[in-house]
């Protein structure tokens, strides 16, 4: 018996934490929920698991602007649906500053692909873009593909590479189309249930190339077992220095995952006035900047305006790309 | 005498403090049906963030091996498996808490469990090396050999009727294939809903056949036998510790087996869990394997030595190719980032100091987790003293709590209602439920890595017979189906 209680001990701060802020209601008046900002405690809901990167990022967040708001900031992760279930939940939750959702770029990538019923102009307000991953051409340190050219020659030449990635639809599968499209050529796709199969693959020299972030790869190229290629970005990754971007290369290509704090999009606009100020001091601040490096991802800040820009342009390259595959 | 160092820096009473709170956290995590292993050091990792490399590593090893530990208990004395790799210790466990014998069966399971944690972590100290190569040989088409042989394991847990046993699997491999297609993520059986675009967790389905059927049992035992026990198990007899010796050699194979599963990528302490127990069971004597899953010991040796010897086995691509092999060792892969540790060929040279004392607080984490458990038995058996109204009342809302805790997910929790409703009847007419549960863990690895295997070799089938691995895991898992039949067809024709 003494265990079952010692258990529900543990149980119950897991349920504080999953029955918090389901009810939506409706808009209040602006200015005087904005003066009144925040009344209670915050939430951040993730769409993807525990422990992986996209939870990491929105706790290093949520932390850093606990201290900036001095409510407390929870974390409640809802998976599913590549990320469809935790972002309908969002745009759901209740549109007053006090839930926020951490979306990725899925937000963009799903309704193109016709897996959610999801628009980020309508559902979402903008409020701060924490981190931006680039996705990169990765071969074994053994492959005959010193260079991008080299690497690109192969796939002119009719050569059928064999490339990696984390899934159909999924950012980096996306983002190797774009490329193959891009130069005209014709490769491989192998989908993997996410990116770490695909790594051990390349790795195993069961694969020729992964096109996954810099971020999956790094550990293997610091030991010399992987060589980068190419990043598909505006500017080199400064994890990275030596390694060119594709545009270097004249192929004008820059795609990636990249992930933001928004709020349903009938939050009043003061509201997000406010909350933006703190994310934005909060995403800027030293301690978090450090997270996000130690976690190996790439940091990138927006304020809103920035954030929906990003948004703006990306839609259109996969409301593009995507129809293109024909993926169903 | 590098490990010795290690042991030595294990020498502060706050390490020491933490490791055995990671191993009853692990214990408690594992025990509850729904938390498994994953969920537990996931939602610890945040914490050890602020503390230093050795603490809080050791903390996250702690729950991992508490957790994969503890699903033992709640899978003998309740039948109700608390993380999917408790499974396969259910069949004979429960079966041994009937007979009255749950002493003797949790006292296997945390010796056993002891065993396989502490040879898979011998094998990572001195063999990862060698072993990480298994990492790298493992494609797609060996992973669907591993899967294949996996699946064929089916008919050696169907238990009394094979028809059955093959039914309840084929069931279970329907409904793996309920959600995106793996290879083009198109939606396959959702009908629009989004909670079902990733397919039915198992989990949710898991606990519904085996737990939430197993109170309805109990309520409906209690309604229509009035006059009888009240209690949950009617009687409790002394630990036969005399077994003990006889199944060495049981847990012994079934540790190394479970360290070389646990190296290889994608599969986990589930896998094997039951590649362990059919092992066991394909060279056991004819007497002794016509006992298993009738309660016989060394199901239990088999089942837990195996999946404990993932822990350590895990540990190996990751620490020296930076590759996690299941779910747990992906989230601790995160936690040797955060504290600046790289794994990779070079981490012996780069943080060897560290390593070592990593690799001696997994071995004390082993020791203190069959302390732990042999000194909970008298607390844990005490479950089988509460009254039935009370059992059914606490299995049905830690099942609801575990379902929802998932993916703080409603859906998840009806899922286990009806899975509970179709598990009641399964159990009234005799149709096995880990049959069900093997299909949903193997189904979508075969498929998916059948058609990988398949867009690698760009469709041609002789991928899976030119590569060795591939072909002789192929090999046994048909030689494994097919050696039943045609030993009864001898038979038949002799006589």
């Amino acid at each position: 018996m003494k265990k079952y209680l010692l258990s529900m001990g543990m149980i119950v701060p897991l349920m504080a934490l999953a029955a918090c802020g389901d009810d939506s209601s409706t808009e209040a008046n602006g200015e005087e929920a904005a003066e009144n900002f925040p009344e209670n405690s915050l939430e951040v809901i993730v769409p993807y698991a525990e422990g992986g990167g996209t939870d990491l990022v929105a706790r290093a967040f949520a932390e850093n602007l606990q201290e900036e708001l001095g409510e407390s900031v929870s974390v409640s992760n809802r998976e599913g649906g590549g990320g469809a279930v935790g972002m309908q939940a969002g745009a759901n939750s209740s549109a007053d500053g006090h839930s926020m959702t951490l979306v990725t770029v899925e937000l963009l990538t799903l309704p193109h692909s016709g897996l959610a019923e999801l628009s980020y102009e309508e559902d979402f307000k903008p409020v701060a873009l924490l981190n931006e991953d680039s996705a990169a051409i990765t071969v074994h340190a053994d492959s005959d593909y010193e260079t991008i050219e080299d690497f690109i020659d192969a796939a002119d030449s009719g050569e059928n590479l064999q490339i990696g990635n984390s899934g159909t639809g999924a950012i980096w599968h996306l983002a190797a189309s774009a490329l193959e499209q891009e130069i005209d050529g014709s490769f491989n796709h192998v989908p993997f249930d996410g990116a770490a199969p695909a790594v051990n693959n390349l790795l195993g020299g069961h694969i020729d190339a992964v096109s996954v972030s810099p971020a999956e790869v790094i550990n293997q190229v610091e030991n010399g077992d992987l060589r980068v290629l190419a990043v598909m970005a505006d500017e080199r990754v400064d994890a990275l220095p030596d390694v060119p971007t594709l545009s270097e290369t004249g192929i004008d290509l820059s795609i990636g995952t990249w992930r933001g704090i928004t709020v349903p999009a009938d939050t009043p606009d003061e509201v997000v006035d406010v909350l933006a100020d703190a994310a934005a001091t909060t995403a800027q601040s030293d301690d978090f900047i450090e997270r996000i490096e130690t976690l190996q991802l790439g940091y990138r800040y927006e304020d809103p305006a920035g954030f929906t820009e990003l948004m703006n342009d990306q839609d259109a390259l996969f409301g593009e790309l995507i129809p293109s595959l024909d993926l169903n | 005498m590098n490990l010795w160092e290690g042991f030595l820096g294990l020498a502060d009473p706050m390490i020491l403090i933490l490791l055995v709170t990671g191993v009853l956290l692990g214990v408690i995590i594992g025990s509850l049906p729904g938390l498994t292993a994953t969920m537990g050091v996931a939602l610890f990792l945040p914490v050890t963030f602020g503390m230093e490399a050795i603490p809080g590593l050791l903390l996250l090893i702690g729950i991992y091996f508490g957790s994969i530990y503890g699903g033992s208990i709640a899978a003998i004395l309740l039948n109700t498996p608390g993380t999917p790799a408790a499974a396969a210790t259910a069949m004979d466990g429960y079966a041994m808490t009937k007979q009255g014998e749950a002493r003797t069966a949790l006292n296997i399971a945390v010796i056993a469990s002891g065993f396989g944690s502490i040879i898979s972590v011998l094998m990572l100290i001195f063999l990862s090396p060698q072993l990480a190569n298994i990492a790298l040989n493992f494609s797609a088409p060996e992973m669907f050999g591993l899967a294949l042989f996996g699946l064929s394991i089916i008919s050696s847990i169907a238990g009394a009727s094979l028809v059955k046993g093959l039914i309840a699997g084929v069931v279970g491999l329907l409904i793996a294939t309920i959600g995106m297609d793996p290879m083009t993520s198109y939606p396959r059986y959702t009908f629009d809903q989004p909670v079902l675009l990733e397919g039915f967790n198992f989990i949710p389905i898991m606990i519904g056949l085996f737990a939430v059927s197993e109170a309805f049992i109990m309520a409906e035992d209690y309604f229509k036998d009035k006059g009888g026990p009240m209690k949950v198990a009617a009687k409790l007899l002394k630990t036969n510790w005399r077994l003990m010796p006889k199944l060495f050699p049981t847990m012994t194979k079934s540790s190394f087996l479970g360290s070389i599963i646990g190296i290889i990528p994608g599969a986990g302490a589930d896998v094997a869990a039951f590649v362990s127990y059919n092992e066991a069971q394909r060279f056991a004597k004819k007497e002794d394997k016509a006992l298993f899953g009738k309660g016989n010991p060394k199901g239990i040796a088999a089942a837990e030595a195996g999946n404990q010897g993932v822990t350590g086995g895990a540990m190996v691509p990751l620490l020296t190719l930076g590759i996690p092999g299941d779910a747990v060792a992906a989230v601790m892969l995160g936690a040797f980032v955060v504290q600046g540790i790289q794994p990779g060929p070079q981490i012996f040279q780069t943080s060897g100091e560290l390593m070592y004392t990593l690799f001696a607080g997994m071995l004390v984490a082993a020791i203190v987790m069959v302390i732990i458990g042999l000194l909970g038995i008298r607390l844990f058996t005490k479950v089988l003293l509460v009254p039935k109204t009370l059992m059914i009342t606490i299995i049905l809302v830690l099942s609801t709590i575990g379902a929802f805790a998932i993916n703080n997910n409603m859906f998840d929790v009806y899922v286990i209602l009806g899975a509970g409703i179709i598990g009641y009847f399964m159990k009234k007419h005799g149709f096995p439920a880990s049959p069900i549960v093997l299909a949903l863990i193997l189904g979508p690895m075969a498929e998916s890595e059948f058609r990988r295997a398949l867009t690698m070799s760009e469709g041609s089938l002789m991928i899976f017979a030119t590569r060795p691995i591939a072909a002789t895991l192929i090999a046994l898992a048909i030689l494994s189906l097919f050696t039943p039949l045609l030993v009864k067809f001898f038979k038949d024709r002799k006589n």
